[in-house]
């Protein structure tokens, strides 16, 4: 199993901050993130109060398409997927119905879909992209942290951008730009790393 | 007669026999479960009989154990329950009490969380005061809780028990006026307890239940109440059939100074009142009966010697 490359959780009062240490690992590890995070900071002030995650993730998967879970064979005006891994079988049956009409696929069993297309619209049937596996990082990533902050810190921001992001919560109105205090907990562990 | 409060743990088998003798001996039977092939009674026994108890359940293979916090309802109030900060631990100290005898009810604060908007309505205040103790379960950072308890304390007028992330010696430091107990390093944290320091945590948590109830009990004795509320739910149990129809595992909880029946009150105060304990002597004469705000419960608090005169 991975380990974090870098993890620290600093609170202006140690003691909560040392307990805060202990809940956030825990919640990392059951919500298996672990495997695409690579650095984490967590600030938490609580008299402001004021809860500052941010990140770094690993390598993160590229697109999900059509080949890489389904062999296509072609037969004439006829397209017939074998379908290998279930897991992305029903958002490709969402947009081969969405792209093509419900009348014209058809699924004579659970791994097979067969599809009459024309010859224009068998281009790039392989290629198709059937999941985007940041999409889901990002909601993973994000709920994770308002798993760990403090009961109460309802008010937040968060962004993703190539692989950093950030995470900020409070009890009270935020301030107009965030940016700052994220910027500078972001300088603090580029700077022990 | 004095009664020490035991838990029994033993099967199904001639377990029958186990409530005669604890009736024969004056005992009295706070709560009986049946799970599986297993049976756990609360009850009250004499002290003195306690022996006898133990040498007749052991070829049964049954247990006696004590437990301190027998006849009491106890209150735990979570900070938040929010899905997202599952598991609580207010979970863990519930069901910890209530091995240790207790009878918990936990109450989830509709307003609770975050130490800025959390406050206590008048409804949450007053289900806390019909309990013997409360036990807040605060979360991790000393500032929040030194913010948040004058809200919490507000109205409160039974003996508050507050757990929280920093020591018992911090807590104990950030909270004036003082509270009735402290137990420290116990605040926020997102795993069951399983391991070992964890499960001590929890027995020092009864252990500080114990101490402050133990307190009140000596309260209580310097003008004792007018009959036992272990009696009087036995009165309650034998007089008012209509109990039987009650769903509820307990339909009678015992507390300290009272007990909750667990009938609607307008069409059974008035029968309640009317329930004859001895002779004479009605349970109006020495219980207060007021409608509870929990459901539309019956609360009985009995009123101390002093008062009735009478001593039943």
């Amino acid at each position: 199993m991975p380990t974090l490359e870098y993890f620290q959780v600093e609170s202006t009062e140690p003691a909560g901050g040392d307990l805060y240490r202990r809940i956030a690992s825990t919640v990392i590890t059951d919500h298996d993130i672990l495997r695409v995070l690579d650095r984490l900071r967590i600030f938490i002030d609580p008299e402001v109060p004021i809860f500052i995650a941010v990140g770094l993730t690993r390598t993160v998967p590229r697109n999900i398409i059509v080949s890489d879970f389904s062999g296509v064979t072609y037969d004439g005006e006829k397209v017939i997927l074998s379908i290998a891994d279930e897991t992305y079988l029903a958002p490709l049956l969402e947009l081969l119905w969405k792209r093509f009409g419900k009348d014209r696929i058809m699924q004579p069993d659970r791994f097979t879909i067969e599809m009459h297309l024309s010859a224009e619209e068998q281009k790039g049937i392989e290629e198709l992209i059937v999941a985007d596996p940041t999409e889901g990082l990002f909601k993973d990533l994000i709920y994770t942290m308002q798993v760990i902050c403090p009961e109460g810190f309802k008010v937040k921001k968060q962004s993703f951008q190539n692989g950093r992001f950030w995470f900020v919560a409070s009890e009270n109105t935020l301030q107009e730009d965030v940016l700052p205090l994220v910027q500078q907990q972001f300088a603090i562990m580029e700077a022990s790393s | 007669m004095i009664q020490v409060p035991i838990t029994y743990k033993g099967g199904v088998y001639r377990h029958d026999e186990i409530l005669d003798l604890i009736e024969d001996m004056g005992g009295y039977i706070i709560q009986k479960h049946i799970i599986a092939q297993d049976v756990v009674l609360q009850a009250l026994v004499p002290r003195d009989d306690i022996e006898t108890l133990r040498a007749v359940s052991r070829p049964l293979a049954g247990e006696v154990i004590f437990a301190p916090l027998v006849g009491t309802e106890i209150a735990i109030v979570s900070m938040s329950l929010e899905i997202h900060h599952l598991p609580h631990a207010s979970c863990d100290v519930a069901e910890y009490l209530r091995t240790a005898g207790a009878k918990t009810n936990m109450i989830g604060l509709a307003r609770g969380f975050g130490k800025r908007i959390g406050l206590l309505s008048d409804e949450e205040r007053d289900i806390i005061n019909e309990h013997d103790l409360v036990i807040y379960l605060f979360g991790n950072f000393e500032t929040c809780i030194r913010q948040k308890m004058p809200t919490f304390r507000r109205g409160i007028h039974v003996p508050i028990v507050v757990t929280g992330g920093p020591s018992t010696d911090a807590l104990k430091k950030a909270i004036d006026p003082p509270v009735a107990g402290y137990v420290g390093e116990f605040g926020r944290f997102m795993h069951r307890t399983k391991e070992a320091p964890e499960i001590a945590k929890l027995d020092e948590i009864v252990s500080e239940v114990s101490r402050v109830l133990d307190g009140r009990r000596s309260e209580i004795a310097k003008d004792p109440m007018s009959i036992s509320p272990a009696r009087l739910m036995d009165v309650i149990l034998e007089q008012l059939p209509d109990i039987h129809d009650v769903t509820s595992p307990v339909p009678v909880v015992v507390q300290m100074d009272g007990v909750r029946v667990k009938l609607p009150y307008d069409p059974f105060a008035a029968q309640l009142k009317e329930v004859e304990v001895e002779k004479g002597v009605t349970v109006g004469m020495i219980c207060d009966i007021r409608p509870s705000r929990m459901r539309d419960y019956i609360l009985v608090k009995i009123r101390p010697f002093s008062d009735t005169g009478q001593m039943v």
